[in-house]
């Protein structure tokens, strides 16, 4: 009698973790318990749908047929391992830092004290990046949507969000230009800027470019290796030198504190690209070959923006643009990719 | 000067510029703008129906973090899971293993809008989409992962998506249909408006009412917080209906009707049985009808009459399927139960029932006989009568059992034949969804057709079950043990 209720009860497994991480021999953190294996569509008709409908022959062309091999892609671990928790509290404390600059910058009357040339060069290299942030945005959303894995598509979330960040910071900044200086055309004359500026259409052009990659893994080399390091290297990294020197020290700061974001960014690029060529030579092979097709985009990006940047207070054009190429090459290096022209 | 939100929001939203470099339209493919003829200028009234700021959107959300999360922390340590009723803990199975995956799911269809959507506010918008959703997907992942050493259910709020259990592919096919197949217009109209902002109320309020009630504090928290995040973001398919009621009425109306009939069937299956049978009858706060009346039809009602849309030429029928869909598919649930990944309560004892009848007059009618036949069965020890021997032929567009949409008495087959193979329907509603556009149905095969197609081995209802990935340890069966049966059992002469 006394084992009788004992056998009534099936004996059931006591669960520690998900079944789906398998034999993983330590406790998963809590970044791996909130993202682990959220794709359901990785399987061969990747909807449950027909096999023809739009959004399957999507996935199996643009995704399911790059010619990037890794056994799984869910063994990719975001360094930051950012969660949405940790995300926006990380993010409210540098929202807090950026809204004491400005008020701080406020209370000294920053912007009706900024020289002519200053004035120049935020209308040139500062206001108009909204449209650039703009595209950025639409491209890290897009990284996300045809992810091969959860992990990957989280860190493409939060760089999606962190682009949305640049744009209304930027909104902000026009608009206080704007009203402290409202003979000036900020808040109306970047779109023509942006559209026709010489020194900005390498920049537009490699975006535009970006926009119609659609095979995740070019996508991935677009954004990732080209158009987003570079333009952050040079419209926040580098600018926020040349705008300090120029005197704009408010927008310095803001871009220095943008940059992070940047920097985050750039840090789970590369534990990607470690990853990737440590699957196999052939996917270096194909990344450099895609690369290779984007260098020529690259490099005119650095050449424009780099004269965009230089003035004659600040450095030389030649040494911004060699400190964005280094910044350039220490991204893809360590992965045993080159960015010289052939 | 400091600025407000509102003194820097328009040059945020000023974004779009003229492509010279590429080709338009293929930077914005038709396929996912879903602009169609819609001409571009239209999209400059596309106005947001609320505005956020980052910097705000950061601040107020970490504080609703770490309320959750206090909340959550206090009563995992107070052990209050262990107490709750065994019904009430299946429909917190059922929501975690259903929606869990549909939160992550809606992350991509907001990052759809952030990439394609036709006009630069929307694409702006979809990025507070998009972390909102990534916050149910890690808040429904944390709660589950908490609660997995009492119960290994709780790991199908991560695995339910990669098995083939019915209920679940039923759930897939439509949100990967809305979400993940859909243009931005589409989706706007299908999952935004009509899910989110029309029937999301039924899961995430009424079930959280009933949780406190249940005093399942921590899941109605939960719940209650993802609402506030919803009722935001659920709005922006009201602007793109706006669009839409001036260029093509026509469209709106079609797709907002047959989205609308495909939500109210999914939540007959995942909330109707959770709030009508799975809450201890004490605690019930609303029946699903009620709620559903209160909640989803007079606003649907509303709303259509606001924007100058007709009521669905159904409007009838789906009426009558509100007082019998939930109840045929709760029979069907229950009947089928080793089919499940939660343990359904079959919710009729007589006080039970006497509650379902008077809110549903035709309950005992309609189905009283068929659960007096299950019972003499539990009471005879026939338990093998009251399991499943096969699998119930299933509707080609609501991926449910056939005669699950309304009363015992409406099972006239519904049927297409397109491109030469028949399609079976559970109402003539699906038909006539079906027939609006075959070919986004027609490619699918639901289980029974894979079945049928020897896709699954053995053919047998074993051979169905190891398919869809139920393992013993989670395999449904009946909550309380079919103790509630033994008030029916005739008086033993003694
Ligand atoms: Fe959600
Ligand atoms: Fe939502």
């Amino acid at each position: 009698m006394s084992t009788e209720q004992g056998a009534a009860k099936p004996r059931t497994r006591k669960l520690r973790t998900w079944t789906a991480f398998g034999e993983l021999g330590r406790r998963p953190t809590e970044y791996e318990v909130l993202t682990h294996g959220m794709n359901h569509t990785l399987r061969p008709t990747p909807l449950e749908l027909g096999p023809e409908v739009l959004g399957n022959r999507w996935l199996r062309e643009h995704r399911d047929a790059i010619s990037l091999r890794v056994p799984d892609w869910d063994a990719f671990r975001d360094p930051d391992a950012v969660t949405y928790g940790s995300y926006v509290a990380m993010q409210d404390d540098q929202e807090t830092y950026v809204e004491g600059l400005l008020e701080r910058f406020d209370r000294e009357d920053h912007d009706a004290g900024l020289s002519e040339e200053a004035l120049q060069r935020l209308a040139l290299c500062v206001t108009p990046t909204r449209y650039l942030a703009h595209a950025q945005q639409m491209l890290s959303a897009y990284l996300q949507q045809l992810a091969p894995g959860s992990y990957l598509a989280t860190c493409a979330t939060f760089q999606t969000a962190d682009q949305l960040r640049r744009v209304q910071l930027v909104a902000y900044r026009t608009t206080q230009l704007q009203r402290t200086h409202p003979s000036r055309a900020f808040a109306t004359g970047e779109r023509a800027v942006w559209e026709q500026h010489p020194l900005w259409q390498p920049m537009r052009e490699a975006a535009e470019h970006a926009l119609i990659t659609y095979d995740w893994d070019q996508a991935f080399v677009a954004t990732q290796l080209v158009f987003k390091p570079l333009a952050d290297m040079l419209l926040l990294q580098q600018s926020a030198l040349e705008l300090s020197t120029a005197g704009c020290t408010l927008d310095a700061l803001i871009a220095d504190n943008l940059w992070r974001d940047s920097e985050r960014s750039q840090r789970w690029t590369t534990v990607l690209l470690r990853m990737l060529v440590e699957a196999g030579p052939e996917n270096r092979e194909v990344l450099q070959r895609y690369l290779t097709s984007w260098v020529p985009r690259g490099q005119a990006m650095v050449e424009a923006g780099s004269q965009l940047l230089a003035a004659s207070t600040g450095r030389a054009q030649t040494q911004i643009a060699e400190a964005v190429r280094a910044g350039w090459r220490s991204l893809v290096e360590p992965a045993g990719l080159s960015v010289d022209p052939v | 000067m400091l600025l407000n939100r509102d003194d820097w929001y328009d040059i945020s939203r000023d974004l779009d510029w003229t492509l010279s470099y590429v080709d338009e339209e293929v930077a914005f493919p038709q396929c996912w703008t879903g602009k169609r003829a819609i001409p571009d200028e239209a999209w400059q009234a596309w106005d947001e129906p609320f505005r956020v700021s980052y910097r705000d959107y950061v601040r107020v959300q970490r504080e609703k973090e770490s309320g959750v999360k206090a909340v959550g922390d206090a009563m995992l340590r107070a052990g209050v899971y262990q107490k709750l009723d065994p019904a009430h803990v299946a429909a917190a199975h059922l929501h975690m293993g259903t929606t869990c995956m549909v939160e992550y799911m809606a992350v991509t269809m907001q990052s759809r809008f952030c990439r394609f959507a036709p006009t630069p506010r929307w694409r702006n918008l979809g990025v507070f989409g998009m972390l909102d959703e990534t916050r149910h997907t890690q808040l429904d992942l944390r709660f589950s992962h908490d609660l997995l050493r009492f119960d290994p259910r709780f790991d199908w709020a991560q695995k339910a998506f990669h098995t083939n259990e019915w209920g679940v592919l039923a759930v897939k096919n439509f949100f990967d249909d809305i979400m993940l197949s859909s243009d931005c217009v589409e989706a706007a109209l299908a999952t935004s408006l009509t899910v989110e902002h029309g029937f999301t109320n039924i899961q995430f309020v009424a079930l959280a009412a009933d949780a406190m009630a249940a005093g399942d504090v921590n899941w109605s928290n939960l719940l209650s917080s993802i609402q506030t995040d919803e009722a935001r973001h659920a709005q922006q398919g009201f602007p793109t209906l706006q669009v839409l009621m001036e260029h093509d009425p026509q469209r709106a109306q079609q797709a907002i009707d047959v989205a609308f009939w495909r939500s109210t069937r999914l939540f007959q299956t995942l909330t109707g049985p959770a709030m009508d049978y799975y809450t201890p009858l004490d605690q019930r706060k609303m029946s699903f009808k009620e709620f559903m009346l209160e909640w989803v039809v007079n606003h649907h009602e509303r709303i259509l009459a606001d924007y100058g849309l007709s009521k669905p030429w159904y409007w009838d029928k789906f009426l009558h399927s509100l007082e019998n869909g939930h109840h045929a598919m709760h029979l069907g649930l229950w009947f089928w139960r080793p089919t499940l990944f939660w343990k359904p309560n079959a919710g009729v004892s007589k006080a039970e029932r006497e509650w379902l009848n008077e809110k549903y007059p035709t309950w005992e009618e309609n189905w009283g006989g068929y659960w007096d036949q299950i019972i003499a069965n539990i009471n005879a020890g026939r338990m093998d009568l009251t399991l499943p021997e096969t699998l119930p032929a299933l509707c080609n567009v609501t991926q449910l059992p056939l005669g699950s949409a309304m009363s015992r008495h409406d099972l006239e087959p519904a049927v297409s034949v397109y491109e030469g193979r028949t399609y079976q329907f559970d109402s003539d509603i699906s038909k006539w969804c079906f027939d609006l556009d075959p070919a986004r149905y027609a490619g699918h095969m639901n289980v029974v057709d894979r079945f049928i197609a020897g896709q699954i081995q053995p053919m047998s209802l074993a051979g169905g079950l190891e398919w869809m990935g139920l393992t013993p340890d989670v395999m449904g069966d009946d909550a309380y043990g079919y103790r509630w049966a033994a008030e029916y059992a005739p008086a033993m002469a003694d």
